[in-house]
């Protein structure tokens, strides 16, 4: 069967979608007709004269089916240009930005690098270009389509399989094309509005968890870090993937450790008062500074971290956090000094601030990951109870190992750091193994359980620490105490590294 | 003025900016201002002149446009170019990458000499001038003795049309040797016998049926073009059935896969004949007007009255062996799916297409008769010369006359039309250093162009031990854009420019049309708009790379430097009286004189000849020219009607003329009831099913397509022993042989090559993904990493021909991005190779270099085989069998062994196969054969070797062509010992 579309000019008035709708750039890639053949990825790249090692568009090849009834599939990956696009919504600095005719921008001059937005796309569209160090990802060829011309992919194809156009125009060609035959597009649930439209595209082509391998490709080596996310979909894969690119995951340690870092600080501030002010204070402002430190370490673009002060984009909650770590570190200085010139009347006001400066600062990182709208194992609602019970342990551990130094009223912090060990165990238990709204969480939610880290942590966070911190409600030997904080926060650390590499453990294209 | 949209282009299309085009307009192609990607999203502006070239990566020469910044000269980018009528501005992954060859930081800049022995691997840079004059000397002192052939032009991909075929006769030299027998001989046999001309057209655009025994879509003659046509007839509702035992990405958008066992295709497709016959669905009114019938019945069926009837059921007797069961038997193809394709054909006709190339024409002993059985198909439904139909290629093919045309040289040379191969479609290339070897004769000047044996060509040890031995070679010079393993050994290399860096003209059967594409250097063309003078292309070059058009004038005109010799005389000036020509000239006078409506075109846009192609590229001569078979011949003074066919024959035979690239001189129509029509370019004129020149030239046997058992045949395979099918020449689309080992990009997307395995091969072998295995081949042996895939036939294991690229010294001899640096040892005729490292990141003026992110190079295969020269067409037939077990202890991957003897060993085992000429001519001087000499040079010398070569055929029956196969088997217990499989713990 044929698949020619037939070109009738259509009345404006005729019905049909003929109302003005916003101008929206938008692909439609013909499955029908693409060979897989590589000339959009490397005529993109001579374009845009993009790196070994990063891609704005790809083809995924992937095979199904056992011989003689076994078939190669191709899908041409690249970025969405979302209605709603999650990356510009969590881009700290407005270096990503949609335009009005829909197309979704980047300013590499704006970039600080913090790949935030690797991780809030759900469709693996964006990169850190290696000699920028900054976001990249396909812009539509902005700079043609402001000189009046058509993407380079579009227009070397040899079939035809790559059409752009404007599918807020219902006479445009994408459009026509869309009404006509029953289009596709990556992962509907995302809600994003994904304005790349597929005909004809099988079903594992552009749904990755459909899709094992990881072993051998037919003419690339395997990245590493691709192995690691197909391995775990095999047993349960519907196709092989035979060709793909690298989409190592953003986020590592030194999230993980700003973590346990802003943890500490967090729930310092928020246990103030059950430890000597200053101790307090020291625990919180030091937190912050080596929150600070992993923060800026982190970025690509480290020297650029003072975007996120100057040049904000108040939607993205890493914008809004470098504000909460502001006025938390504001409170826990003004608590500190009060703390050392002995003004009780202030710190007893400042108490009332240092609470929710506090909780603020544990629980924005929640609503930071769950702005993540590519990892969906971080779109949890239980995440920011989970924060703020993890911040008090690591808070309470914090100030029970400090407690071996300094004045604390270990009877309260005993039971705090039980208590929130305990309860932050809890909604572990409950996130990982209530039911997950998407396949994707599932699958994270799998890969975080099969960490053998993520058992070492809670085994040492939870039971060990819980034993040692019942040993010493019998002897009262502080030195159990301390130890037991020790380990709840090693335990956490491992935890949380372990949910931070699981959350981006599942392929998204 | 402009560039009119062709069919197939894109449409603009209305957008919320306007109309956004695929392309600038042509009319602002002197001054074309684009926002800097780079800069983005600061609007910051460039100034481009866009300059039209051609491709230069694979063989379709689609057209490119090369964007040359004003300012700064530097060429940015190269996009396709939307008024080529071939690829119609679209282009594959290779067009593109042209712009990673140009900057790629290794090229070769300067002429190299080697210092100390050949290989040693130390250079030195020399000048132009120093090279000229060393190879002028050579060449004067050989011509002047009369020995032309000296000098040996060998070329790999040409990438033009008619250029050096003049300079090789104004040498009078037989000097042309090529690649064509490792590729596309076997295609090319088949072909020409039944229709004179070599090569097919298929009109797939409008096909409604389309056979592929290819994977044209995404490689092969002509890819891109192809592709695209092929998808439209898909979007038209054509069906596509393709034949490969590898499930290429072809075989995985087609309707139809047929996983044929490799060298059974012919028994599907004499099967899918049969049908088309026994059930009446042929063309009777076509196979009766323009096969040659009746010549089939007399020598078939000697004595029976010549009716049609007759001959069908004739036919029908010779075929009632290929029944459906046949061809399931043989290939696995289900009989029930042999007879829907072929009433599906047989619906489609006249809309039927069909193609083969290389695959099983390239891979099988015989593979030749798979091609005519092919395009039997095409016959047998009068699907010729139609539309949606095939048509001979030359129709859709044009080679302009060039200034001074010279005459026909009178030699023959046995290093390249050795008598044993009087069918041969082409030179016997890959066996060029056996005949070294054997000495049969030395090569004192030789020329390799683009070409890279050693490592493309089966048997790559021989050749280096050939090039490495100044008694066999004497003068070498690699003229190509990049390093290579053979250019290694050579004495000088020279550095050519690539595709936007050189001039050519070419013409291909992309599609039923006629064109005249143009490759030009973009950097001289715009330096020559912006009033910068340029004389030589090299000026305009970086380094000193030369273009080869310049290198040939110079050499040829130092070459005879008082003109005694006859040679200057070519290379003066048609416009300024015995001065040298310019290569412009040389394109000029072409584009004046020789290219139909040409000056008429320029005229209308106010333009020289000249002018217009350098600003277009290419120029459109013809659409949708169909049946010109059926054109009637009006001129018949001097001729008679004669022979079976009613053949309308020239009385006397114009000897001292050039002989037509194919067909005869004196046949010049085919009388068809009662009118003279031009016909096919075959003796006849006919198409001819029974081919009398290939029974004449000792193959009575083979006179019709017919059915026998290729070197893989099943029967001749024991999966228990650890036995094979290799199949090593599948191509990918981002790739091309070893022209694209320097393009960034493109390496990047593919770099290794996994022998693929099916399941229930891998569990016999005892191999599962990434392991290594070893491949035994009959001369030696290569480890490589398993991928065991539903991708493959069960029985057959393949490997892509791409990668394996290797260097023997870390910083130079071959491009970084692709080569593995190698440790060569050499024992007694034995060689190993063993690698030191992949591919690795290195510092360089690019800083891409230093984020090469994979170390795979793969591992060279064809330096593992023997030479299987089919006997009839020539064909290097690369299907064999292999054995494949577990690497052994001590194996690493890419490690390799080739034992030259083993090579002289099967070489003569083959050759053993051939039926030498023994008549009175060496071959059939109607078959193409490149820079034809005279026909006396075509006359068998009566001499000691013809009389040797008549008193064997006396001696011996020949041996039955069904046991040609079994005659070359070998056992690989018996050369590598006995191997089991590894034992796996459950």
């Amino acid at each position: 069967m044929g698949w020619e579309l037939e070109i009738v000019e259509r009345q404006a008035s005729a019905g049909g979608r003929e109302s003005a709708r916003p101008s929206q750039m938008a692909f439609v890639l013909d499955q029908r007709a693409c060979i897989g053949c590589h000339a959009c990825t490397v005529a993109c790249k001579t374009e845009n004269d993009v790196e070994l090692g990063v891609f704005r568009t790809w083809v995924k090849h992937i095979e199904q089916g056992t011989w003689p009834d076994v078939r190669r599939y191709f899908s041409v990956l690249r970025c969405n240009h979302c209605t709603d696009a999650p990356c510009v919504e969590i881009c700290p600095v407005t270096a990503l930005y949609k335009r009005e005719d829909g197309i979704v921008d980047f300013d590499p001059e704006r970039c600080i690098g913090c790949k935030a937005c690797l991780n809030g796309c759900p469709y693996d569209a964006l990169y850190i270009d290696p000699n920028s160090d900054t976001a990249g990802k396909c812009n539509f060829c902005a700079h043609r389509v402001d000189a009046g011309l058509k993407p380079a992919c579009e227009i070397v194809c040899p079939t035809n399989a790559i059409i752009s156009g404007d599918i807020g125009d219902p006479d445009s060609e994408v459009s026509r094309l869309v009404d006509t035959y029953p289009a596709q597009v990556r992962a509907p649930e995302q809600s994003t509005g994904p304005n790349v439209f597929y005909l004809g595209a099988q079903e594992a082509a552009l749904d990755p968890l459909l899709v094992g391998g990881g072993d051998a490709y037919l003419y690339n080596e395997v990245p590493e870090t691709q192995r690691a996310k197909l391995e775990p979909l095999d047993a349960d894969a519907r196709a092989r993937a035979m060709h793909d690119i690298a989409h190592p995951p953003p986020w590592g340690w030194k999230v993980s450790s700003y973590f346990l870092s802003k943890g500490v600080a967090a729930g310092a501030m928020m246990l103030a008062g059950l430890a000597d002010d200053l101790l307090i204070g020291l625990i919180a402002l030091v937190g912050i500074a080596v929150t600070g430190a992993f923060l800026v370490w982190d970025l690509k673009r480290p020297e650029r971290f003072h975007y996120l002060f100057f040049k904000p984009q108040w939607r993205s909650w890493l914008a809004r956090g470098a504000q909460v770590i502001n006025v938390a570190a504001l409170v826990a200085l003004l608590w500190t000094v009060a703390a050392v010139l002995g003004w009780d009347g202030a710190r007893d006001v400042l108490r009332w601030a240092m609470i929710p400066a506090g909780a603020a600062l544990a629980g924005y990182t929640a609503l930071l990951f769950n702005q993540c709208e590519g990892r969906d194992l971080w779109q949890s609602p239980l995440l920011l109870p989970q924060t703020l019970v993890n911040a008090l342990a690591a808070g309470a551990a914090a100030l029970a190992i400090a407690a071996l130094v300094s004045d604390a009223d270990t009877a309260v912090l005993r039971w705090v750091l039980l208590g929130a060990v305990v309860s932050g165990a809890a909604i572990w238990l409950l996130d990982l193994f209530a039911r997950h709204p998407t396949a994707q969480a599932k699958r994270a939610a799998h890969n975080l359980r099969a960490d053998r880290r993520f058992w070492l942590g809670a085994a040492l966070g939870l039971g060990v620490a819980a034993a040692l911190a019942a040993v010493y409600v019998a002897t009262g030997a502080l030195v159990l105490l301390a130890l037991a904080g020790a380990l709840v926060l090693a335990g956490q650390w491992l935890v949380e590294d372990a949910w931070v590499r699981a959350g981006q453990s599942v392929p998204l294209s | 003025m402009g560039t009119p949209p062709r069919p197939g282009a894109r449409r603009p299309v209305r957008q919320g900016h306007g109309e956004l085009r695929g392309h600038p307009p042509f009319e602002r192609w002197d001054s074309w201002t684009e926002y800097d990607p780079r800069a983005w999203p600061r609007k910051v502006e460039r100034e481009y002149m866009l300059v039209p070239t051609v491709c230069f990566n694979c063989e379709a020469a689609c057209g490119l446009v090369a964007y040359v910044d004003k300012e700064t000269l530097e060429i940015r980018k190269l996009e396709g170019h939307p008024g080529h009528p071939g690829s119609r501005g679209r282009n594959c992954a290779k067009g593109p990458a042209t712009i990673n060859q140009l900057t790629d930081p290794e090229r070769i800049l300067y002429p190299m000499r080697r210092k100390g022995a050949r290989g040693s691997g130390d250079w030195e840079r020399v000048s132009w001038d120093h090279v000229l004059d060393v190879f002028a000397e050579r060449m004067h002192e050989a011509f002047a003795a009369q020995r032309p052939n000296d000098v040996c032009y060998f070329v790999g991909r040409p990438g033009e049309d008619g250029f050096a075929d003049r300079f090789l006769e104004t040498w009078g030299a037989d000097g042309h040797n090529s690649h064509t027998n490792v590729c596309s001989s076997g295609g090319r046999t088949g072909y020409g016998v039944w229709m004179g001309t070599d090569r097919p057209s298929p009109d797939y655009a409008n096909a409604r049926f389309i056979l592929l025994c290819s994977a044209h879509l995404e490689s092969g003659h002509y890819f891109n073009p192809h592709a695209q046509r092929i998808t439209e007839a898909r979007q038209h509702g054509g069906t596509v059935a393709v034949m490969d035992p590898r499930l290429s990405n072809t075989a995985s958008m087609a309707d139809w896969w047929l996983p044929t066992w490799p060298g059974t295709e012919g028994a599907v497709l004499l099967a899918i004949a049969r049908v088309i016959l026994t059930e009446g669905l042929h063309d009777r009114a076509f196979v009766r007007r323009w096969v040659n019938w009746r010549t089939y019945l007399r020598l078939r069926a000697p004595g029976t009255e010549p009716t049609f009837a007759n001959f069908e059921r004739e036919l029908a007797r010779e075929w009632e062996r290929y029944t459906p069961e046949f061809a399931e038997r043989e290939s696995g193809v289900p009989a029930g799916t042999v007879v829907a394709v072929a009433r599906e054909i047989a619906t489609a006709a006249p809309a039927f297409s069909s193609h083969i190339w290389r695959a099983a024409a390239a891979g099988n002993l015989h593979g030749w008769q798979i091609t005519r059985a092919m395009w039997l198909l095409n016959v047998l439904t009068g699907s010729v010369g139609t539309k949606g139909g095939v048509s001979p290629n030359a129709w859709n093919k044009f080679i302009p006359a060039p200034w001074r045309k010279p005459g026909p040289h009178a030699e023959w040379n046995e290093l390249s039309w050795p008598r044993e191969y009087p069918l041969a479609h082409n030179e016997m290339s890959f066996l060029f250093p056996h005949f070294l070897h054997d000495g049969r004769g030395t090569q004192p000047v030789l020329f390799t162009r683009v070409l890279n044996p050693i490592w493309t060509f089966p048997d790559g040890y021989s050749w280096l031990r050939a090039l490495r031995d100044e008694h066999r070679v004497g003068l070498h010079a690699a003229l190509t854009p990049t390093w290579s393993e053979t250019a290694w050994w050579a004495d000088y290399v020279l550095p050519m420019g690539h595709g936007p860096e050189r001039h050519d003209t070419h013409s291909y059967e992309t599609h039923a049309g006629r064109w005249l594409g143009f490759r030009q250097p973009v950097r001289r063309v715009a330096m020559e708009r912006l009033g910068r003078p340029v004389r030589f292309t090299h000026e305009a070059n970086p380094g000193e790379v030369w273009e080869e058009g310049e290198f040939w004038i110079e050499l040829s005109w130092r070459a005879d430097p008082d003109g005694s010799l006859g040679i200057r005389h070519h290379y003066e000036s048609p416009y300024r009286p015995g001065e040298k020509i310019t290569l412009e000239e040389y394109y000029r006078w072409m584009f004046e004189h020789s290219v139909p409506g040409l000056p008429e075109k320029a005229a209308a846009e106010g333009l020289t000849p000249l002018e217009y192609m350098r600003r277009h590229g290419c120029v459109e001569i013809a659409r949708e020219e169909y049946v010109q078979h059926e054109a009637e011949v009006a001129d018949l003074a001097g001729t008679e009607v004669r022979g079976d066919e009613d053949t309308v024959t020239a009385v006397a035979f114009p000897e001292d003329a050039h002989l037509p690239l194919t067909g005869r001189p004196d046949r010049v129509a085919a009388m068809i009831d009662g009118v003279a029509r031009k016909g096919f370019n075959t003796p006849s004129r006919k198409l001819e099913l029974y081919s009398e020149d290939v029974a004449a030239f000792g193959w009575p046997e083979l006179a019709t397509p017919s059915y026998a058992r290729s070197h893989v045949h099943h029967s001749l395979i024991d999966h228990e022993r650890g036995e094979y099918v290799l199949l090593p020449t599948y191509r990918l689309p981002t790739l091309i042989h070893s022209r694209s080992g320097n393009a960034k990009y493109l390496n990047e997307l593919s770099h290794t090559h996994p022998l693929l395995v099916c399941p229930e091969d891998a569990e016999r072998i005892g191999v599962v993904t990434n392991e290594l295995v070893r491949v035994e081949t009959e001369i030696g042996y290569f480890v490589i990493k398993a991928l065991v895939t539903d991708g493959i036939r069960p029985g057959v294991v393949a490997a892509s021909h791409h990668m394996g690229r290797w260097r023997l010294k870390e910083d130079r001899g071959m491009e970084r991005w692709s080569s593995a640096l190698v440790d060569m040892t050499e024992d007694a005729g034995i060689v190993r190779f063993r690698q030191i490292h992949g591919v690795e990141p290195w510092e360089s003026a690019d800083p891409s270099s230093r984020r090469v992110w994979w170390n795979d190079a793969g591992v060279h295969q064809n330096i593992t085989f023997p030479v299987h020269p089919d006997p009839v067409s020539g064909m290097h037939c690369w299907h064999q069998k292999v054995r494949v077990r577990p690497a052994a202890p001590g194996d690493r991957y890419a490690d390799i062994l080739v034992d030259f003897r083993r090579a002289r060993e099967v070489y003569e085992k083959w050759l053993g196969l051939t039926r030498p000429a023994s008549g009175e001519w060496r071959r059939p001087i109607w078959m193409f054969r490149p820079v034809k000499p005279l026909l006396k040079a075509y006359r068998l010398p009566e001499d000691e070797r013809t009389a040797a070569f008549r008193e064997q055929q006396q001696a011996a029956a020949p041996v039955p062509v069904d046991e040609l196969a079994a005659r070359v088997d070998w056992s690989p217990e018996a050369v590598w010992g006995p191997a089991t499989a590894r034992q796996r713990a459950l």
